[in-house]
């Protein structure tokens, strides 16, 4: 098993410019260390068609209602920064938006990682090459390349991304490992809560028992922390 | 002054209109649905809890008026926010996302 930078055709030098973009860097360092609420509330705006702020304030009461944490604590200032730039990701427009989004996922989950495995370990759009099998088209979003245990990580918005496609790549990445005496853990992150995501497994066929499933509510597990309880 | 049942009812029909919607996407017609029936039950489930918790008398849970108003507004919002959604795509985004963010306003754990 071998690790490889993915090509660089065309859609992936696009890609590329929305994953530079400063704005992907700092909602992911926000969500990094969002509370569950605020999560949602980032998906929430990200996925809305309102622009203002005031409306999605008045959606989310425990964070800028009577009862949320004082204006100027730490806290709210995190949630005002939250619905900031994702009012900013939404602005970008229908077809600019969902990039943003997708690369915001990855970022996050990169973020997270860095913080048990180091960054140096984390690698991003790579391939995955397996003596005899033919390289998968798609590049694994995220890996983290440590000698005896590597994870390849799969990044979605949310769970209407789940598809066959997907748990094939991941489940074949891992029988092929195996089939090396090496060890793979594929991941599947999804920005979206585990109750939509099992909706989406329940109908697929495809192989998911070897698959670790990451969603909005179990993030900082990629960190190695256990998740929060929910507010 | 509304209870929380009658509230996540409101929650329950905008849902409803996302159904309509996201289900002309032929093939997540099955997805939509399953959707509607898992998200609904929580809803429900939820509010039940919360009205028993309310009606428990003195000491109970029962949130205060100004609570109750603050919930109303945000539940209406929400409402108001999944009506915008025109494109059969997005409503399907929003069948996800409208019942987390409703969940957040209740008080309770997002899933």
């Amino acid at each position: 098993m071998r690790f490889q930078d993915a090509a660089k055709d065309a859609r992936a030098v696009v890609y590329a410019g929305v994953q530079a973009d400063p704005l992907v860097a700092r909602a992911a360092t926000l969500l990094a260390d969002a509370s569950p609420a605020q999560r949602v509330l980032a998906r929430a705006v990200m996925n809305g068609e309102s622009t203002a702020a005031e409306p999605w304030r008045a959606m989310f009461p425990s964070l800028f209602g009577s009862a949320a944490p004082a204006e100027g604590s730490p806290e709210r200032d995190r949630s005002e920064a939250i619905l900031d730039a994702s009012l900013a990701v939404a602005a970008r427009g229908d077809q600019v938006r969902s990039q943003f989004r997708g690369a915001i996922v990855e970022a996050v989950t990169e973020c997270l990682l860095a913080r048990r495995v180091g960054p140096g370990a984390i690698r991003r759009e790579r391939r995955i090459l397996f003596d005899g099998v033919p390289a998968e088209i798609h590049p694994y979003d995220v890996t983290v390349e440590t000698r005896g245990a590597a994870e390849a990580y799969d990044c979605k918005w949310g769970a209407r991304g789940i598809s066959a496609d997907v748990l094939h790549q991941l489940d074949d990445a891992r029988a092929h490992a195996a089939g090396e005496g090496a060890r793979l853990l594929p991941v599947l992150v999804v920005f979206d809560a585990r109750r939509s995501c099992e909706v989406r497994l329940a109908r697929q066929t495809a192989p998911r028992t070897g698959t670790r499933l990451v969603t909005i509510e179990t993030l900082d597990r990629l960190a190695g922390r256990r998740a929060e309880a929910a507010s | 002054m509304t209870d929380t049942p009658a509230l996540v009812e409101r929650i329950v029909a905008a849902i409803e209109r996302l159904v309509a919607l996201g289900e002309t996407i032929e093939d997540e017609w099955t997805y939509v649905h399953d959707l509607e029936t898992v998200w609904t039950a929580r809803l429900r489930a939820v509010a039940a809890v919360q009205a028993a918790a309310a009606s428990a008398g003195p000491g109970s849970s029962a949130p205060s008026p100004r609570d109750m108003a603050e919930l109303e507004t945000a539940l209406d919002r929400l409402a108001a926010e999944a009506d915008l959604v025109t494109d059969p795509h997005r409503a399907i985004d929003w069948l996800s996302t409208l019942p987390q963010a409703t969940l957040v306003a209740l008080g309770e754990a997002a899933w």
